[in-house]
This record gives C-alpha cells, sequence and structure tokens, in this order.
C-alpha cells in the first residue's frame, strides 16, 4: 500500500521537471542572435527548408525558427488573430491566407511594408497574388507562393464524351460529358472554406462579384450575389446537386476526397488545386496507384461559365506578413525579401507542389521539368480572382457556407437573396451564424 | 445519512463528551474547529469560486458591449442588445433544441444500458470480474475527441467500413454519407457520446446496485417472484436516489456536449449544439460581447436543469452523494 | 457462486464477449485505421490491405511531419495534466479531511460549492478566460491551461476524497497515541497508509478528466507552447495542406490511449472504488 504514494512524487518531480525545461530552453536562446519565428502553415516541409536557408544566408544577423499552423484556413487565422489581439510580440513572420489578410491589416496587427521591401517583393508577381497581398491600395504582405485550381480530367472520359479539351470548356460541357459516361464530378461541396473557393470562382466567372464594396465598413457592405452572375452561379450548384452528378459524397467531398474520387473508377473531371499531381504521383511510386492512371490524367484551365467569357479561377497561396508587435520587424522584413526570392519560390514549388507567385520562378528548368502543367498555372494565376477582400471575410465566408450549402438545395432563385439576407443581418450584429 | 445536519448542532463524532461542557469552552472549541476547517478546506474553496465565479461574472459584464476583438475601436456598450440578437435569432432556438434532444437521447439509452452494465458487473462471477471491469473502464478512460474520430473514420463514406459492413440492413448501401443528413449525423454523433460516457453512469448505478439490501431480493426470490419482478419491486425502488443522481449529472454533462459534435460535423447539418455556437461566436468570430451573452444564456440553461430536477423530481445531490 | 451450471457459463460467455465487442470495437477500428497507407484509406474495408508504420513514423520519427506537434502537444498534455492533478490532490486531501474530521460551518457550503463547478457549462467561461488571459499574459501557456484545469478536477476530487476519509477509523489515530507514539507518528503510521489509496485513486481520477479536456484546450492555446493532444489531434495536417491526416491522427490517438488502457489495467478495482465510493450512498 505504502508503495503507492511514490508515483505521486515522482510525479510532483516530473511536473517540477517539465516546468523549468521549457525555460532552460528559452534561456539557451538569448545567446544567439536575435530569433525570428514564423508561424508556417502546414506543408511538406519546404518552409522550415527555406527558414534553414535564410539563416544561413542572414549570417548571424538573425535565426528563423518555425511554428505550425493549423490546416484549416480558418483555423490558422482564428489561432493568428487571437495572438495577435494579445499583442504578442513572439510572432514575427507568418504565413498567411490572402482572404483573412484585411482583418489583420485593418486594426494595424502587420507591421508596414518598408518601401523598398514593397518594390522589391512586388515585381513580376502575378495578378491575382497581388491583388491579395495588398489592403487598401497599399500592399501590406509579401506574395510568397500563389495557388489557383485547374480542371484536371481523365483522358479517356474526355475523349469517350467527345469533349474537344484543347481549348477552353465550360461548366455544362463537362457536367454534360460526365452524366454522358455516368462518372462523378470532382467538385467540393463540403460545409468548409472550399465551397466558398467553388462559389467564388462561379459567380467571378459569370461576371460578378460576391462582395461589391470589400472595403466598407461592416454595416455598410453590399453584396452581388443577387445578380445574373448569382444567379448562375446558384444554378450551376443546383444542376450538380439536383443531377446527383458529385454522388452521395458531395455534402462532406473537400479537396482530398475530390482527389480520392477522381483517382477512382467513377472519376472523369474534377476542378482542384495542383496538389493533386504530387499526391497521385507519389501514390504511384508507392505501388498502390497505377502508372496507367498518371498517364491518363489531363488538365485545362478553370471551366468557363458563361462561353467564350475567360474564366476567373479560384486564387489562393499564400503570403509572409510582419506581426505589428515583434521586436524586430527590420530584420522580419529582411528575412521576408530572402524567404519570396524567386530562386526559394521555385525550389518551393518542386519541392512542396505549392506554385510561385513570382513570374520568374516560373522559368526555371526544374519548374518546368517537374511540373507539365506549369505553364497553364502562370496562365490560370493571371486571370484567378481573389475571395473578397474584406475584414469581414470570415463571416462572409461562414454565411455563404450556411446557405449554399448543401449544393443539392441550393435554388437560383432564393438562395443568393437568403445569403445576402443572412451576410448583411450578421454583419449589422442583428443575427448569429 | 441525514442530509439536514446543521453542522453547529450536531454531536461531534471525535469528542462525544463535548456536549457536557461548558458551553463557553464548547464555543471555544467550535471556533478553533471551524478556523482550522477553514484553513484546510478554504484554498480549494477559494480557487473554485475564482476559475468558475469570477469568469461568469466577467462574461455578464462583457455581454453588455458590443466588442469585436479584431475591431478595438468600435467597443460600445450595449445594455442587453446582445441578448435581445441572440433571443430573438432561430438559431439560438435550433441549437438548443438540438442540444436539448441530444441530452434526451443519450441519458435515456445510456440509463438501460448502463443499467445493464452495472448489473453485469455486479453479478459477474469473481473470475470474470476483473475483465469486465478493465474492458468498461477503457471508453470511460479513452479521449472524447479520440472516440470520436474513431466513430467518425468508421462511418465515413470515404474512410468508413460501416457501409460495407452493413449492407444488409434496409437504409444502409455504400453511397449512403451519414454526415450529410440530420438524423444520421446526429446518429453517429449520439453513438459515439453514448460510449464515451455509459461507463461512468453504469459506475454511478453499480454503486447504486450495492445499496440494495441482499435479503430483500432472497425474499422476493423464497416469494416465488421473477426476476423482472425482483428488479421492477425490489432492486430499482431502492436504487431510485442513485438513479436520480446518474441521470442529473449524465444530463448536465450532455447538455455540454462540444468534442463529437465539434470533430464529426462541426455543425453541419443542423447538428450545431449550444457549446458549439458559444465557441463559434466568440472563438472563432472574435465577437466578445454576443459569445459572452451566448455563454451566460447557456449558463442559465444549466442551472434551469439543475432547479428543475432538485425542485420537480427531488434529487438530492448532496444527500445521495454520501455527505453525511 | 462457486459453480456454474453449463448453461450459465455459456450466458456469461455471451455476455463477456458482447461487453467486450461494445468496450474495444471502436478502439480496435482506430488501430486498424492507424495502419493504413494514405492511399488505401477509403477501400471500405476493416483492416488495412498492406499493413504499414508510416503513419507511425509521421507523428514520432524525427522527419515525421507531424512530429513537432505530435511530440510537443504530448509533453504539453502529460505535464498539465500531471501538475494540474498534483494540485487539486493536494487542495482536495486538505478539504476532504477538514470535511470528513471537522465539525464547521460551511462544510455544506464547501460541498455544494465542488457540486456547482463540477457541472458548470465549460464553454460559458472560456470566453471570459480567454479575455482576461489575453490581458495578463497567460494566454497560451501552461499555466493559463492548469488553472481551469483545477475546475474540471478540483470538485470531483473533494468529493472522492471526503468520502474515502469518511471511512478512515480515525480511532485508530487516537489509539496509537495512546500507545505512545507522537501525534506525527500516529498520522504517519495509522492513517497515512489508510488514506494513500485513496488519494492515490483521486488523482488517477482526476488525471484522467484533465486529460480529457478539449474545449479549454483549443480555446485557451494556439501553438504548440502549451496545446495539449485532443486540440492537437484537431489540427493534424496531411502530406500537404488538402491532404486528410486520417492516417496520422488515428496513430496519435492509438498512442495517447495505450497509457489510458495500461493504467485501466492495473488499477481497475481502485477506480471503480473511486469512483463508486464518492458516487451514491442511498
Amino acid at each position: 500500500m505504502r508503495r503507492r504514494t511514490r508515483p505521486g512524487r515522482g510525479t510532483a518531480a516530473l511536473a517540477a521537471l517539465a516546468l523549468t525545461a521549457p525555460l532552460v530552453a528559452c534561456s539557451g536562446g538569448d545567446d544567439g542572435p536575435p530569433v525570428l519565428t514564423w508561424y508556417t502553415n502546414p506543408d511538406a516541409g519546404g518552409q522550415a527548408a527555406i527558414a534553414a536557408r535564410c539563416t544561413e544566408a542572414a549570417d548571424g544577423s538573425y535565426r528563423i525558427v518555425t511554428s505550425g499552423l493549423p490546416s484549416e484556413a480558418s483555423a490558422q487565422r482564428e489561432q493568428l488573430a487571437r495572438r495577435l489581439a494579445a499583442n504578442d510580440s513572439s510572432i514575427d513572420l507568418m504565413s498567411l491566407d490572402p482572404p483573412f489578410i484585411p482583418e489583420l491589416a485593418e486594426p494595424g496587427f502587420l507591421a508596414p511594408v518598408p518601401e523598398d521591401v514593397a518594390a522589391e517583393v512586388s515585381t513580376d508577381v502575378v495578378e491575382g497574388a497581388l491583388a491579395g497581398a495588398t489592403w487598401k491600395d497599399e500592399l501590406v504582405t509579401a506574395p510568397f507562393w500563389a495557388n489557383t485550381q485547374l480542371l484536371w480530367y481523365r483522358k479517356s472520359v474526355a475523349e469517350a464524351a467527345g469533349l474537344d479539351m484543347s481549348g477552353p470548356v465550360t461548366w455544362d460541357q463537362i457536367m454534360e460529358a460526365t452524366a454522358s459516361q455516368d462518372k462523378l464530378l470532382g467538385v467540393q461541396g463540403a460545409k468548409a472554406e472550399s465551397l466558398t473557393v467553388w462559389v467564388n470562382a462561379l459567380v467571378a466567372s459569370a461576371g460578378g462579384s460576391v462582395v461589391e464594396n470589400p472595403e466598407a465598413p461592416r454595416d455598410e457592405i453590399a453584396m452581388g450575389l443577387e445578380s445574373d452572375a448569382g444567379r448562375e452561379a446558384a444554378r450551376i450548384l443546383e444542376t450538380i446537386g439536383a443531377e446527383g452528378l458529385g454522388g452521395p459524397g458531395l455534402p462532406t467531398r473537400d479537396e482530398n476526397a475530390s482527389l480520392s474520387l477522381f483517382q477512382g473508377d467513377d472519376g472523369g473531371f474534377m476542378v482542384n488545386w495542383p496538389f493533386v499531381w504530387a499526391a497521385t504521383q507519389s501514390a504511384v511510386e508507392e505501388g498502390t496507384l497505377d502508372q496507367e492512371l498518371l498517364d491518363d490524367i489531363g488538365w485545362a484551365m478553370y471551366p468557363q461559365v458563361v462561353e467564350g467569357q475567360e474564366a476567373a479561377p479560384p486564387y489562393g497561396g499564400i503570403n509572409i506578413g510582419v506581426g505589428a508587435f515583434s521586436e524586430h520587424t527590420d530584420l522580419a522584413y529582411d528575412a521576408v525579401r530572402c524567404i519570396v526570392s524567386p530562386e526559394n519560390q521555385a525550389e518551393y514549388f518542386v519541392t512542396d507542389g505549392n506554385p510561385p507567385a513570382s513570374v520568374v520562378a516560373f522559368d526555371d528548368p526544374a519548374v518546368q521539368e517537374a511540373f507539365p502543367m506549369a505553364d497553364v498555372i502562370r496562365d490560370s494565376l493571371q486571370l484567378a480572382v481573389p475571395r473578397p477582400q474584406t475584414p469581414y471575410y470570415n463571416e462572409v465566408s461562414a454565411g455563404l457556407q450556411e446557405t449554399w450549402h448543401p449544393v443539392g438545395s441550393v435554388d437560383p432563385d432564393t438562395t443568393p437573396a437568403a445569403a445576402t439576407e443572412l451576410i448583411v443581418a450578421v454583419l449589422r450584429g442583428e443575427k448569429l451564424l | 445519512m441525514s442530509t439536514t445536519t446543521i453542522p453547529a448542532a450536531s454531536t461531534d463524532p471525535v469528542d462525544p463528551d463535548a456536549e457536557k461542557r461548558h458551553r463557553a469552552a464548547r464555543s471555544d472549541r467550535a471556533r478553533a474547529e471551524s478556523r482550522l476547517g477553514w484553513y484546510l478546506a478554504g484554498p480549494a474553496f477559494v480557487i473554485m469560486l475564482a476559475v468558475t465565479a469570477y469568469p461568469i461574472l466577467q462574461a455578464v459584464y462583457e455581454s453588455l458591449f458590443a466588442f469585436r476583438l479584431t475591431a478595438p475601436g468600435d467597443r460600445e456598450f450595449v445594455g442587453l442588445g446582445n441578448y435581445a440578437v441572440v433571443l430573438s435569432d432561430q438559431v439560438f432556438w435550433r441549437d438548443l433544441l438540438v442540444t436539448t434532444l441530444i441530452m434526451l437521447v443519450t441519458v435515456a439509452v445510456e440509463l438501460v444500458l448502463g443499467f445493464a452494465l452495472a448489473l453485469v458487473m455486479h453479478r459477474a462471477v469473481r473470475q470474470l470480474r476483473g475483465l469486465l471491469r478493465t474492458a468498461i473502464l477503457v471508453p470511460y478512460g479513452i479521449i472524447t475527441v479520440v472516440s470520436a474520430f474513431a466513430w467518425f473514420y468508421a462511418f465515413d463514406i470515404n474512410s468508413g467500413f460501416i457501409n460495407q459492413w452493413f449492407g444488409w440492413v434496409p437504409g444502409i448501401d455504400p453511397s449512403l454519407n451519414w454526415f450529410a443528413g440530420t438524423s444520421t449525423s446526429l446518429f453517429v454523433i449520439i453513438a459515439s457520446e453514448i460510449w464515451k460516457t455509459t461507463p461512468f453512469i453504469s459506475l454511478l448505478l453499480l454503486a447504486g446496485l450495492a445499496q440494495v439490501p441482499g435479503d430483500l431480493e432472497e425474499a422476493a426470490k423464497v416469494d416465488g417472484a421473477t426476476g423482472w419482478q425482483v428488479l421492477k419491486r425490489v432492486i430499482i425502488p431502492n436504487m431510485k436516489a442513485a438513479i436520480m443522481v446518474a441521470v442529473l449529472f449524465r444530463a448536465l454533462d450532455a447538455f455540454r456536449i462540444f468534442d463529437n459534435v465539434f470533430i464529426m460535423t462541426n455543425g453541419a447539418y443542423n447538428t450545431e449544439v449550444l457549446s458549439l455556437l458559444a465557441y463559434k461566436t466568440s472563438i472563432t468570430r472574435l465577437e466578445i460581447g454576443l459569445g459572452s451573452a451566448i455563454s451566460v444564456l447557456l449558463f442559465l440553461c444549466v442551472m434551469i436543469i439543475c432547479f428543475v430536477a432538485i425542485k420537480l423530481f427531488k434529487v438530492d445531490l448532496a444527500g445521495a452523494r454520501g455527505e453525511s | 457462486m462457486g459453480s456454474l451450471t453449463a448453461r450459465q457459463k455459456v450466458g456469461w460467455a455471451v455476455i463477456t464477449g458482447a461487453v467486450l465487442v461494445y468496450a474495444l470495437f471502436p478502439v480496435a477500428s482506430v488501430i486498424a485505421t492507424s495502419f493504413k497507407l494514405p492511399s488505401q484509406l477509403d477501400t471500405g474495408t476493416f483492416l488495412p490491405q498492406d499493413w504499414t508504420v508510416e503513419n507511425y513514423e509521421a507523428i514520432l520519427s524525427p522527419d515525421g511531419a507531424a512530429q513537432d506537434l505530435f511530440l510537443s502537444a504530448l509533453r504539453n498534455s502529460i505535464g498539465i495534466s500531471l501538475i494540474a492533478t498534483a494540485v487539486a490532490v493536494v487542495l482536495a486531501t486538505l478539504a476532504a479531511y477538514a470535511i470528513a474530521r471537522l465539525d464547521f460551518p460551511g462544510k455544506r457550503v464547501i460541498l455544494t460549492t465542488a457540486l456547482g463547478v463540477s457541472i458548470f457549462p465549460v464553454i460559458s467561461i472560456v470566453t471570459p478566460l480567454f479575455n482576461i488571459w489575453r490581458t495578463i499574459g497567460l494566454y497560451d501557456t501552461w499555466l493559463g491551461l492548469i488553472i481551469p484545469y483545477l475546475s474540471l478536477t478540483l470538485p470531483i476530487s473533494i468529493w472522492t476524497l471526503a468520502a474515502f476519509f469518511r471511512q478512515i477509523p480515525w480511532e485508530l489515530e487516537q489509539a496509537a497515541q495512546v500507545d505512545g507514539a507522537t501525534s506525527w507518528q500516529a498520522f504517519r503510521k495509522a492513517i497515512v497508509p489508510l488514506a494513500a489509496p485513496g488519494v492515490f485513486t483521486t488523482a488517477l481520477i482526476a488525471f484522467f478528466i484533465a486529460w480529457n479536456d478539449f474545449v479549454y484546450g483549443i480555446s485557451l492555446t494556439s501553438t504548440s507552447a502549451a496545446r495539449p493532444v485532443p486540440a492537437a489531434l484537431a489540427f493534424f495536417t496531411g502530406a500537404s495542406q488538402f491532404e486528410e491526416p486520417t492516417g496520422a491522427i488515428s496513430a496519435a490517438a492509438v498512442v495517447v490511449t495505450v497509457p489510458v488502457v495500461v493504467l485501466v489495467l492495473l488499477f481497475q478495482r481502485q477506480i471503480v472504488a473511486g469512483l463508486t465510493q464518492g458516487a451514491v450512498k442511498g
């Protein structure tokens, strides 16, 4: 019996040890150069490698350590916004998803970009990335990598459907081809950020915009969904839902599930980010997928909503921001210049499959070799339209998801109006989300 | 086991002679004892209040302001405005309904299942007792989030195997997407909740079972009562208090449900519960004022449930939990 | 209950089997998932087609994708839960001793408070705590979780220990003193051995509760500085931003479940005693 008290004592000792351990670790850092903490979104390790390279290049003037953020963009925003609101000085560098940048820029949570840095990091940058890095006509972050969705297709399916993939195709065409070949369409219908990405791209491709005046104060924001563009977007979702083109998994399908679907027997067409190429390749190397499948995969520009009118593909990616409460904002901006250099962007594309924001980086031979679709990605990025750049993006996106999910219940006559009503009321503080 | 003991008037168990002593001496002793009592129990008492009462008062205060964390300049006093917004929004009432539904179903199922498990543990032969207890304790010790993932992955249309295994059940086929419908989502959420928390309720009931006088049972059996009759006439009436306490504790616990919903649906398909609404409003949207108002309302709901249980059903928590 | 008839034996075998399936099946399901290859997750089978330890490498090996996230979370969870348990048990031991042995006004107030705190809706105080912690710098620190964890561990510790202590024959202490022991010796020799099992059991139960917390964990932390395991599980990531971390989550779930199963195996008798003692006394 008495022996049982011993774990208790051991526990206290362990606890004391564990408590002091972090302190020891901290004091160890004081001797060297200033440490810059870079909060990175998850990747295959490329950002950590860049941090190491830039630390080396800094030659002792600073040291970059990375700290991981959650996988969901909205969760990343949640973590960072909460810390910045707490005036956290430990945030030096941040990998930011563009739609959430205005919310951090508006209350001054981001350190202003010095002019020389701004000039340097905005030369030769694709259009979409520049728009995503700007708030109220001022560059507030540095574009690092830029993402866009392509239309991925199985060559065999497109051929069987008689669809000519050499030129632009429309949503109606791929929906028809999917139906005629008895396949399923890889679109993201889960109640998540990916649904907003889709709806925004459809509305923008039809020539509209989800939010008319994204820079307006919260009670003056006007939605652009009750328009022909909004109704057209709703019609596409409605058709896919009503005809079962997305299959039973649609209401919970995210990017990854779309890829699994596309790789399977039901795969035909899919809109998705370029990570699908790297993922499929590694599955083939692992031996769980056949080389034939890889050979059967084709890619094209994002489908058009209105025939003959250029599509507005989704824009994503990551910008680097500097925390306003950092003790080393000058060093941090030095680090930013290093991180977003075209060489690092090209390297990052090759290692992690995330496309560069710099046009120059696309010309890198290593990029061309690893990503045969690099040119399509670059062209797509030039046309890509960011999601609404408003400090209330979280509410806009959540409001869209609330009303446009599930895809099967979308109705062009009522859904855009319902979304507008909900989002406006939420922004005015009259409704809950 | 009196429940109405007033400490000052009770006889001192340590020193039975106390009654006979002089009144003044007695009150001196009593004072010293009460001082010692508070010295020992005070820190725990103060901490318990500090980590709950103080924050909830802070929440009441915060709930009177419109305040968004990322717009610190716009903070303004709105009185009861936040409450008006919350109470006039059908989202709140829908979430309250969903929460209550989950609470009622889980408690009802757990009571039956937990009673069965308690009976199994109570009646099991010695050689099996350890094995059974260990097995039943496993869900109790497992992290709720782990349980949520386990159930989620098993039912998920992509990674799950349930559709394949139970394809013979009408209504289940490989294309059934459990998380694309309110009732099917709630089914899995409730199943995970029940799996994880039934051991707790069954242990409370086991304690109650141990209190049932064995001779009464024997007597009933001698009189020719069937097993069912013994259960109904002897066992259940004798553990009414235990059942009531178990139900109230689990009900209040189920009312706070958060982890399972957060992991499995994050509120999609009308499965949002009150805790998730509070979380989304204050932590995700950073609307501290509105979020605080929801927090306060949630707290009031728990108070009401508790009050109703104690007044209407006469659940004597303190007494039943062994206060003497 | 010495000898069972053949029918009873079969009956008990069936019942035991059913209970085992009930209790262990979801665990087995996570274990099976944790050994699946990422590209074979959607085969619809219970068991993996090709067994792999890839997922365990992801969370445990030095170059695993989720290793950083997982190991720091594990360290946080163990540290924070142990400290919260230790503090709660020490404070609760003092309080429970006073409740069991002394007669003082306010005893019922303390017990009622403990009861009230144990049914408190945790989410209600998350917003204010987040706001207070943000202001005073406790946000995303160990202490910032240990303090609210006390609201979970203290009440149950007080109740369980008070119930245990009531059953201790305190006369033994006096008897020992009569036999010539000093009061400290009497306490140590006569009371400590009787009280220790109760304290240990209480610590186990409190630890389970702290270990299980999710709401505080996701709301009051934002980095690996303090994020505990349940919160980290919800933030796991796959090989790239858009790939599902199903395998890694399952592997991590298995790793954090092992200690629970071991503790339950070793101490099932004590845990059952602890949970039922503090509970219902008709």
